[in-house]
């Protein structure tokens, strides 16, 4: 079964040539036995005509005898003659003559007297008797007045008469001879010659003993088959030969015409050869169709095949060729489009994870610098105090502790954590600006342990230093905490010139291209929104009484417990 | 279910045009009392006139079956339980005696004109031919004063020269040695076993062939197959053993439980009918077993013959010992 499941193109091949053969093998059959039938009635109609012909030839025999007995019957000088022994011979034979004028080229007439002792002949010497006990002439004196036929004992022997017939003559008181007629081989010839176009015929006693046949060895082979099968019961059945027997109603013979079947076994053998030519035709025509039709499917598959193997090997260059515009056509196009579609998404995929790498490779780059730095600073700020400058101390240790911050891993810190920062951020600057200006914080110590992003309040807080204390005396900045339901305000103030007004709301909201100034707080903005989602960030308002600005950075209140999960 | 309906449709059409043209054309074929199995060990020069007559006469058809008569008796035999046969035509008497009981009784229409000593005491077969013993000599050869009866056979001149058949397989050759026995002794019977000097002929056919071809000297048959032989210009001449002979007929016997007993019984009265009997003389050389027919006339009478009282069912009982003696007698 692995053959036809495995492999289209062997059922292909399969079923075209079932398609083929099957009609095939029942047309032949067809043919052979409409054939067979048509040929056989046709025979058996040419052997009734020829048979037909034959016994209107075999009435001879029966006329000759009985018409020649009338003659001589109804001619008393005859019956008398013959029965006395008077008369003299040129006379009786002269009668003889006379009533056997029509049918004497082809048989021979005797006149026997009523011992069986022949007295006048057609032909021949008169010298012979029959015996009238037995035979032709005990049966014709069985039956006054009709003819018997007889067979001759050996069919074989042509120099006997082959039949002879005998009609008893009849005077008023009896008996007084018999008419015999003798049928030899030449009489039969002569009769039946030409009767009959093909074949052979066998003439038979009505107990089918052989008389006569056209072919003398059929009396000796022919004529006991067909006894023996009458017989058993059976008619002849040779499969070369069709029979045709009737009877020869005025003498009782038999007729047995016998001709050669027109469609023999070897006809038969022909025509089945003959139809296995064409089977094999069928079987190369089915295999020479099957195959290019069973390419043209599965090569366009096998090359499917193939490219999606190429493209499970991830080469998305595979393009299939378009060669047709038919079911296969199509899939190639879809496949096409497939791959495309599959190459550009990929695209996509690497340029964003070498956007990933880089951003991973930078950021590494980011921390690496730093802890040089921190460690540098340390240094610093020793070299400073072994050197008595207390401010680059201060400075160095402040700068390192929030280059740490900085750099350190959590995302998440305590406003604590991030006031501290903020605080040496403050010292810092205080140093650079030479105190000119006051902090303030002013943070409710319950939230100190919030959590925050880290490094939010730096940038809110050095964008006032940089734009609100620029040239203003007496500057405050101020950093406030309050809790607003669940929302954590830190708001950082300052007394300088304020927000122009375009700046103030959600301006990083409406506009990316303010943060091109204020890139701190646009950054904050971001890291809120993003950290806690567009409702939160950053708020810019006028100072308090309306001067200065106020920056205001709203988030979700979170303690640590809560970020851990 | 469809498919195999139409599947045996396109079947019969092209199975069924196979069949039919076997009929018989009814009036020819011969209705069963119409019919007459006949089983025959006759040659066909003796069977064939009396057949053919007989089938004129009577309009009886004649089926016939040739063969050995113990072949033919064999089969009838094997088929005793449902006999196909009706007559066994032919046939030693002894073969008939000892097949008797597969034979039906029946005292022919003729049995009165049958010659007394002939006659089966139960009618089990009725004779057809009287057969007697002759003995046979090649005429170029042999002088018809060294051959007179059966004595002359020891003769030193013939040692080894007589054609004698085999009488195991041979049923006139057993007959010969029976007779032998019976006209000159068991002495003679001796000798002559001896003076074949172990040659046999396997079959008593070859006896006439062995003698005219002059390969054997002289030899012992039936007086028809010698006649014929004669008839037909052979160099040979026979002679009426003068210490006697035996005349064994041969028979027809009616088949016990025959299909066709009534026709039957119309062929054996025909084959003892005059006619037939006359037919045996004038032309198969064979003698007739009615005693209203005389012998042809170129035969010296049944009576001039010296026949020896000679009972084929005795013979047949004592087969096996007569076969045991002439064996002994071959090998000494």
């Amino acid at each position: 079964m692995g053959f036809f499941k495995n492999s289209f193109r062997n059922r292909l091949f399969a079923a075209m040539l079932l398609c083929s053969l099957i009609p095939m093998l029942i047309c032949t059959m067809l043919m052979v036995q409409i054939t067979k039938l048509r040929l056989d009635s046709k025979t058996r109609e040419d052997g009734a005509e020829q048979t037909a012909a034959l016994l209107g030839s075999m009435d001879f025999i029966s006329d000759a005898l009985t018409a020649s007995a009338a003659r001589l019957q109804d001619t008393d000088t005859a019956i008398h003659g013959l029965g006395a022994g008077i008369g003299s011979r040129l006379q009786m034979n002269s009668l003889l003559f006379d009533a056997t004028d029509s049918f004497r080229n082809l048989a021979v007439f005797d006149l026997y007297d009523s011992t069986g002792i022949c007295r006048y002949s057609t032909r021949g010497t008169v010298s012979a008797s029959l015996p009238t006990d037995w035979g032709v002439l005990y049966g014709a004196s069985q039956t006054p007045g009709q003819p018997v036929y007889y067979a001759s004992e050996d069919p074989t022997d042509t120099g006997a008469p082959l039949l002879m017939g005998a009609v008893q003559l009849r005077a008023e008181d009896g008996c007084t001879g018999f008419l015999v007629m003798r049928l030899y081989l030449a009489g039969f010839h002569g009769m039946l010659d030409g009767k009959y176009a093909q074949g052979d015929i066998l003439i038979l006693s009505r107990f089918f003993r052989p008389i006569y046949s056209s072919q003398s060895y059929l009396t000796q082979t022919l004529a006991p088959a067909l006894r023996q099968q009458l017989f058993g019961g059976h008619w002849l059945s040779d499969g070369d030969y069709v029979y045709t027997v009737c009877c020869h109603e005025p003498t009782g013979l038999y007729l047995v015409l016998r001709q050669p079947r027109l469609f023999t076994a070897r006809t038969v053998g022909l025509l089945y050869t003959a139809s296995l030519i064409c089977m094999l035709v069928c079987v190369l025509i089915s295999v020479l169709v099957s195959f290019p039709i069973s390419r043209q499917i599965t090569s366009p598959l096998r090359r499917l095949m193939g490219a999606f193997d190429k493209v499970q090997q991830a080469d998305l260059e595979t393009q299939l060729p378009v060669e047709r515009s038919d079911e296969f056509g199509r899939l190639a196009v879809r496949f096409n489009q497939m791959v495309l579609a599959l190459k550009s998404n990929r695209e996509e995929l690497i340029r964003n994870q070498q956007e990933l790498n880089e951003a991973q490779i930078r950021m590494l780059q980011a921390q690496l610098n730093p802890h040089f730095l921190c460690n540098t600073l340390d240094t610093m700020k020793w070299i400073s105090k072994i050197n008595k400058v207390p401010q680059v101390a201060v400075m160095s240790t402040n700068l390192a502790d929030i280059l740490r911050f900085c750099i350190s891993a959590e995302e998440f810190v305590p406003l604590y954590r991030e006031l501290e920062i903020l605080e040496r951020y403050i010292e810092i600057q205080k140093i650079r600006l030479s105190d000119d200006f006051a902090f303030l914080e002013e943070i409710p110590e319950e939230l100190y342990d919030c959590l925050v992003p880290k490094m939010i309040l730096q940038p809110i807080v050095e964008n006032a230093i940089l734009h609100g204390l620029n040239g203003v005396p007496g500057s405050v900045i101020r950093v406030r905490a309050a809790q607003d339901g669940t929302l954590l305000r830190i708001t950082v103030t300052d007394n300088g010139r304020g927000f122009p007004q375009e700046m103030l709301g959600h301006p990083y909201r409406r506009d990316k291209d303010l943060a091109k100034g204020h890139l701190g707080l646009y950054n904050v903005d971001m890291i809120l929104r993003r950290n806690f989602g567009e409702e939160y960030g950053l708020f810019l308002e006028p100072g308090d009484g309306g001067l200065g600005a106020s920056v205001t950075a709203a988030l979700p209140i979170r303690y640590e417990e809560e970020t851990e999960c | 279910m469809r498919k195999i309906k139409l599947l045996s449709l396109l079947l019969a059409l092209v199975v069924l045009p196979g069949c039919g043209a076997a009929s018989v054309e009814g009036g020819t074929m011969p209705q069963p009392e119409q019919r007459l199995v006949v089983y025959t060990s006759h040659k066909e020069e003796v069977y064939r006139p009396i057949i053919r007559e007989f089938e004129e006469r009577t309009g009886i058809w004649v089926e016939l079956v040739t063969g050995g008569s113990y072949e033919l008796l064999e089969q009838i035999e094997a088929e005793k339980d449902a006999p196909r046969a009706d007559v066994m035509f032919g046939g030693g008497v002894e073969s008939l005696e000892s097949y008797r009981r597969l034979f039906q009784p029946t005292r022919c229409a003729h049995w009165s004109q049958i010659t007394e000593s002939l006659r089966q005491p139960e009618d089990c077969w009725t004779p057809f031919s009287a057969l007697p013993l002759v003995l046979i000599y090649n005429t170029k050869l042999v002088d018809a004063s060294q051959l007179q009866g059966w004595e002359d056979l020891t003769r030193p001149e013939f040692r080894g020269k007589i054609a004698f058949a085999d009488p195991t397989k041979s049923g006139s050759s057993f007959t010969a040695v029976t007779t032998v026995e019976l006209c000159c002794g068991e002495e003679v019977m001796q000798a002559l076993a001896g003076n074949l000097d172990g040659c046999q002929l396997s079959s008593s056919g070859e006896v006439l062939t062995a003698v005219a071809d002059g390969e054997a000297l002289v030899g012992v048959t039936l007086e028809e197959t010698a006649l014929q032989r004669i008839a037909a210009g052979d160099n040979l001449a026979l002679v009426y053993p003068r210490e006697g002979t035996s005349c064994v007929p041969d028979g027809t016997a009616l088949i016990a439980g025959a299909p066709h007993r009534e026709n039957a019984e119309k062929f054996l009265d025909f084959t003892l009918s005059r006619e037939v009997q006359q037919l045996l003389g004038s032309r198969f050389y064979r003698r007739s077993v009615r005693s209203d027919v005389a012998a042809a006339n170129s035969l010296p009478a049944m009576e001039t013959l010296n026949l020896v009282d000679y009972d084929p069912r005795w013979a047949a009982e004592h087969r096996e010992t007569i076969l045991r003696q002439w064996d002994e007698a071959l090998e000494d």
